[in-house]
């Protein structure tokens, strides 16, 4: 295969998993359309240095995970809510809570989460990534992922329980 | 294991993609005992597919993929034994191109080492001699002003090879032979042929 069908054909595999990913981490499209451009730029520089061709997801998600850090630490315009560390109790919340908000409802409230819990709950959530993937991906202890992942998915579930809006609202 | 552990290991439990992941086992079979905590998995369970189905239904942009592609530059595969084999090749083509550069400018311009002769011969107003045939006495102050005025002067040998007479480079032989024009000199200097034109650099100049 030509080397320019084999880039085609990776940006047509990844470019949605990594755009939706770059939307819950920014909460704008064109952010994310940008950082989904930027990883596939450096791919297209530095992808020859991956060993493994089953990597290679991990390879772009780590890529876009760092680039959008490196956007953060130059603009800090997200309004991070750190987690309550009181809050970790599990929540009673109704089983059809995620259904009552639509996709940009959801969006919304996750972007509300604090990026160091944020992060990792959307691989958990999108892609099928297992724990130790997530933890290469965002260069953390497998542990502290876990840890984070817990605690943002008691305050998604809380958040969608207070979110309780009748459904043809949303919808 | 008790309901509350159970619950709390569950939490992170996704479906099938974490049914071979250790850490799940034993709360997955403590749900397997107990109704209630089954029922509270069941339903983590479908809450977490219903956020996946729900964030993957985003679809990004149109025309994302086709403006990623048509942007960014082609990937290629890079062998760094074949990129330093070419690298080396440019290198010696590189080289060797430049030696022969060298070699051929010094064989076409320098008249270092080239070969000292002595010639007896008449000098000539070389614009004259080759344009009209003049030379001889009867020429010798046309000559002699054409040489003054900076036109080439040459030497015709006894042996009737005409050589275009020269100083050092940067230096004109015009106001030292212009006396001489007409008149019979032997000059020692350095000859050099380019094309099938004799010169000699004039080194010395005596008159018979």
């Amino acid at each position: 295969m030509s080397a320019d069908l084999e880039f085609e054909n990776l940006v047509k595999l990844y470019y949605g998993d990594l755009y939706r990913f770059g939307l819950s981490l920014t909460g704008s499209e064109a952010d994310a359309a940008d950082l989904t451009q930027e990883t596939f730029y450096i791919w297209a520089n530095k992808g020859h240095q991956l060993q493994k061709a089953a990597s290679v997801k991990g390879w772009l998600f780590t890529t876009l995970h760092r680039e959008f850090l490196k956007t953060c630490r130059r603009r800090n315009r997200f309004s991070n809510e750190s987690i309550d560390e009181g809050a970790e109790g599990l929540p009673n919340v109704p089983p059809d809570c995620a259904e009552r908000v639509d996709s940009r409802t959801l969006l919304r409230i996750l972007g509300e989460i604090a990026e160091d819990f944020r992060a990792p709950l959307v691989l958990y959530y999108m892609e099928d990534l297992s724990y130790k993937e997530i933890a290469d991906v965002l260069a953390l202890p497998l542990g502290t992922v876990q840890s984070r992942i817990a605690r943002a998915k008691i305050q998604l579930l809380r958040r969608l329980s207070e979110t309780n809006l009748p459904l043809e609202q949303t919808k | 294991m008790n309901t509350r552990d159970a619950k709390e290991i569950l939490l992170l439990y996704r479906g099938p993609i974490d049914d071979s992941d250790p850490q799940f086992q034993a709360a997955l079979d403590c749900a397997k005992s107990d109704p209630e905590l089954g029922q509270w998995l069941r339903e983590q369970t479908k809450c977490y597919d219903t956020i996946r189905a729900k964030l993957r239904a985003i679809e990004p942009p149109l025309r994302l993929s086709e403006k990623i592609v048509r942007r960014w530059p082609i990937p290629f595969p890079r062998d760094w034994s074949r990129i330093g084999q070419l690298a080396a090749a440019i290198l010696i083509s590189a080289s060797v191109t430049g030696l022969l550069m060298k070699w051929s400018e010094r064989r076409h311009s320098s008249v270092t080492g080239a070969q000292e002769i002595v010639v007896t011969g008449e000098v000539l107003d070389m614009t004259c001699y080759i344009a009209y045939n003049l030379s001889g006495p009867d020429h010798a102050k046309c000559a002699r002003d054409c040489i003054r005025s900076g036109l080439p002067a040459g030497i015709k040998a006894q042996d009737g090879k005409v050589y275009l007479l020269t100083g050092e480079v940067g230096h004109s032989i015009n106001a030292e032979v212009a006396d001489y024009a007409a008149k019979t000199v032997t000059i020692k200097g350095r000859q050099t042929v380019r094309d099938g034109f004799a010169q000699l650099q004039v080194e010395e100049i005596r008159k018979l």
